[in-house]
């Protein structure tokens, strides 16, 4: 094997200027390849830097000519007065010369002259007095006539009358609290499916899986599962009361509660509560707040058409805060749903809560794509 | 020079509404070239502006002999060269270049999934070469633009420059010396 290239071919590689043998050596030798395409995925990542960095300044310079340019006249813009484009020698010059010598404005020159106004007086006719005096007259007289219906009985007794006014409530209207729609599921593993039973009791924390292990225990305990209220069947044992019967059994789930699920609930789904899913955000239940939010990406494609709108996403915030089983709800297309759905697995929420306590919450989540 | 498709009808025929829209197609990929030469985006966007006024100026001396994007190019290469000349006589008016830390460039990579080994690396990669790119020469950071950033083979280079394919070569050659020098520095 000859030995590898040098930094200099290498270059020269890179430049598309390479002799036939130095190509031939690069599709043949490994670690000069590996060279040239390191070199290579480093070149074009800088591209991509720049390309994103002029990109966004563009369009913050197109924001920019929107909110203060006509669009109209772009092109009267662009050929601006040459006298605005002084190069800069001259501008020195000039402003050199107008400190020493400041430019003399031509004297100040007075085109009109003043014009003497007639006299106000005889403006009345020679009836200056008997007009003042009539004015007086009248005025004193509408003062009076005021002043004598104000004591009169009819009147203060009409002033004393009490109406009673009422301030409408403005505030906004609130939206009725819903009713607790809490889905939940639970068990622990095991084999068979959970047996069809009495509901246990609703607790805010659950210790036992809800079968009997023995007849006669020393300390009894009895089993609880976390749950909003619940419709109540007659049975002899704990279970699921729309499970099949069968051999006492909490199903196959993980946790305290009953079913295929997780968590101390009832059911196929996660957390407390019953039924196939998590919690669902209202009645007693708070919803997720997004702590930490990344921005989505932007595909390629998307921005090369312009593409914009928003990605509706269901998913489930566990306990943890962390966003799980993420699915579409409503697609965008061009590669934005798989963006939209790695920036939000980034995301990290305060959990909901119910009664305190951190719960997993479906909820949706619109993420917005915009071009400035 | 022989390059380029003769274009169908005279760009300029449409009047100053076509010229609007050559302006609107052409522009984003001036001023990319002028903010990365440049690092400045007022002065990248006062010469972008520039650029299209001498087109328009010079509407009439376009033959045809290039492609129009080439030509708008060739213009914003003169302007750049003129820019650095000048900026080294304006001394008294150092620039003040905020907006243009070498650090800022690493913030825009291309984010796509990747372990933060991965990105830091990239992150080093893309500093050391805009760093590189920054003691270039004047020409040789216009040439290796061109062609890393803007994608350009030799001949197009050659047009836009001005210069001998050859003499384009041996710039672009130094050039990416420099900036692996500055690469295996990093690493």
């Amino acid at each position: 094997m000859n030995p590898h290239l040098s930094g200099e071919q290498i270059s020269k590689c890179l430049i598309g200027d390479a002799t036939p043998q130095e190509s031939q050596h690069v599709s043949g030798c490994a670690v000069c390849r590996a060279e040239v395409a390191r070199l290579e995925s480093s070149f074009s990542q800088f591209r991509g830097s720049i390309r994103r960095w002029s990109d966004q300044e563009e369009q913050l310079s197109r924001v920019r000519e929107v909110v203060t340019m006509n669009y109209e006249n772009h092109l009267e813009r662009l050929l601006i007065p040459a006298s605005v484009d002084l190069p800069w020698y001259k501008g020195i010059v000039i402003s050199v010369k107008e400190l020493i010598h400041p430019p003399k404005l031509p004297p100040l020159e007075v085109t009109s002259k003043p014009v003497k106004l007639a006299s106000l007086k005889g403006l009345y006719g020679g009836h200056e007095t008997t007009a003042g005096l009539g004015s007086v007259i009248v005025h004193v007289a509408v003062v009076a006539l005021l002043l004598f219906a104000g004591t009169l009985k009819p009147v203060q007794q009409a002033m004393k009358e009490f109406v009673p006014l009422f301030a409408p409530d403005l505030k906004p209207l609130q939206p009725k609290p819903k009713p607790e729609e809490s889905k939940g599921g639970g068990g622990s593993p095991q084999k068979t499916a959970e047996t069809k039973g009495e509901f246990p009791k609703v607790a805010h924390r659950s210790f036992v899986p809800p079968i009997r292990p023995q007849d006669d225990p020393k300390l009894a305990l009895n089993p609880t599962i976390v749950a909003p209220d619940m419709p109540n069947i007659n049975s002899s044992n704990y279970g699921n009361p729309l499970a099949g019967v069968g051999i006492p059994s909490a199903g196959n789930g993980i946790g305290t509660g009953i079913g295929s699920g997780k968590g101390p609930g009832v059911g196929p789904g996660s957390g407390g509560g019953f039924g196939g899913a998590a919690y669902k955000i209202g009645g007693g239940v708070s919803a997720p707040v997004p702590v930490y939010k990344p921005e989505p990406e932007y595909s390629e494609e998307a921005r090369k058409a312009k593409w914009q709108g928003a990605v509706v996403l269901e998913l489930v915030v566990d306990e943890n805060g962390v966003p799980q089983n993420i699915k579409v709800l409503r697609s965008l297309g061009l590669g934005l749903d798989q963006k939209a759905i790695e920036a939000v697995q980034k995301w990290r929420f305060k959990p909901g809560q119910k009664d305190g306590k951190a719960v997993p919450v479906s909820a949706n989540i619109e993420v917005n794509f915009r071009l400035l | 020079m022989q390059k380029s498709a003769p274009v169908a009808d005279p760009p300029f025929a449409g009047g100053l509404n076509d010229f609007e829209s050559l302006v609107r197609q052409h522009r984003p990929r001036i001023f990319r070239f002028l903010l990365a030469s440049l690092r400045d985006r007022e002065a990248a966007e006062n010469l972008a502006q520039d650029c299209f006024v001498r087109a328009f100026k010079a509407r009439d001396q376009f033959r045809g002999n290039s492609s129009l994007a080439t030509w708008l190019m060739h213009i914003a290469a003169n302007l750049v060269r003129d820019h650095e000349a000048n900026s080294r006589l304006k001394f008294w008016r150092r620039k003040l270049r905020s907006d243009l830390d070498p650090n800022d460039l690493s913030d825009w990579i291309p984010d796509q999934q990747r372990s933060p080994e991965a990105l830091a690396l990239a992150k080093e990669q893309v500093d050391a070469i805009w760093k590189a790119a920054a003691s270039l020469s004047e020409r040789q950071r216009t040439v290796f633009l061109l062609r890393f950033v803007e994608d350009m083979d030799l001949l197009e280079i050659a047009v836009v420059t001005g210069m001998k394919e050859g003499t384009v070569k041996t710039h672009l050659f130094r050039a990416v010396q420099a900036v692996r020098l500055g690469l295996e520095v990093r690493k």
